[in-house]
């Protein structure tokens, strides 16, 4: 049924008892109907399909895998960058770790040279601590200045 | 983001190498086009109910179908292949946010008949079609035309849109049904 229906033999020119069938049978004329409203509608839209010519398609698919390819050369180079971004990192967080034990006795040694200047003992304490304070949070505002550009870096691009 | 552009040089060079990285020549591709377009654009435009959705579906499906690596072993498979990349595109644009096809205000739908219909009465039978398909979910869809436009068999099919051939019967039952539904009542209860 749905062959004669595509080869647009249905109902005419095709077997009669076919025909008699798909009226008496609920499926059978379900079938048909479905199929001779979705093969004509497919018909005639083919008629008034506007497609662009092949030379348009093949052309912009060769444009695109240009592109693609590319992009696609591009990719390793990016995860490079990453890498390296990601061991900057490391190294100045390694860096400023292994500098703190080192950074502390100097502020301490400058302490006791300059404590001598304060008047009472809890004042040049609370002036250590606020050094000591100032000194771990410079450190870490350098960090960030240092990783802010590789950050806007990586947020910007595209991988 | 990081916009790659290309120059003209390297758009001259970008046709030899499409000749290098598609499956077909661009000879071999324009016949291919010429039989297929027409159908493929139908298909695209009744699966997603929206032109130019459709124009845009139809150039990624002939990009990926070029980009392909598949061993073709006739021209049906290449086909049937054309029509997987075509159906797999229309589903994961569905997935993305939900665009609800605009449904007009179409005249008063009637159930099909076998007689042979006039102009005015074929092209109402056809906006009844385009609106009570718009109500049926995409596989739906796919199953109905794939069936009834295109005739293909339920292997074929099934094939198509990634069900196991034992299943579509069934589904494409409860679809033929679901469609014949709405063009009674003209659109879902």
């Amino acid at each position: 049924m749905v062959n004669a229906v595509l080869s647009n033999h249905w109902p005419h020119s095709c077997d009669e008892r076919l025909v008699a069938h798909a009226l008496e049978c609920e499926v059978c004329c379900e079938v048909a109907s479905i199929a001779t409203l979705i093969h004509d509608d497919s018909e005639r839209s083919r008629y008034e399909a506007h497609v662009p010519a092949a030379g348009q398609v093949w052309w912009r698919a060769a444009i695109r895998a240009r592109l693609d390819s590319t992009q696609a050369a591009t990719r390793p180079m990016t995860w490079l960058h990453g890498i390296t971004g990601a061991a900057a990192i490391g190294v100045l967080l390694a860096a400023i770790s292994a500098a703190w034990p080192m950074v502390m006795p100097m502020l301490d040694r400058g302490w006791a040279m300059a404590a001598g200047y304060f008047p009472s003992a809890d004042a040049a304490t609370a002036v250590a601590n606020g050094v000591r304070l100032s000194a771990m949070l410079g450190l870490i505002a350098a960090a960030i200045l240092l990783l802010a550009p590789l950050a806007l870096y990586f947020a910007l691009s595209d991988e | 983001m990081r916009e790659f552009t290309l120059t003209d040089m390297e758009r001259l060079g970008a046709f030899d190498e499409a000749e290098r990285t598609f499956q077909m020549t661009e000879e071999a591709f324009r016949t291919f086009y010429e039989l297929t377009a027409r159908p493929v654009r139908v298909y695209l435009g009744r699966m997603t109910g929206d032109d130019r959705l459709a124009d845009d579906l139809l150039q990624e499906t002939y990009y990926r179908f070029l980009r392909s690596n598949v061993a073709f072993e006739n021209d049906d498979h290449r086909r049937r292949y054309l029509y997987r990349i075509a159906t797999n595109l229309v589903h994961d644009h569905r997935r993305r946010p939900h665009v609800e096809v605009a449904s007009a205000v179409l005249p008063e739908p009637r159930y099909p008949a076998f007689t042979e219909p006039n102009l005015a009465e074929r092209a109402a039978r056809r906006i009844d079609l385009q609106r009570a398909l718009s109500h049926l979910k995409p596989r739906e869809r796919s199953m109905l035309w794939l069936a009834y436009a295109l005739g293909w068999s339920h292997e074929e099919i099934a094939a198509s849109i990634g069900v196991k051939t034992g299943s579509l019967k069934p589904m494409l039952h409860r679809a033929r049904q679901r469609l014949a539904g709405l063009l009674k009542t003209g659109g879902p209860s």
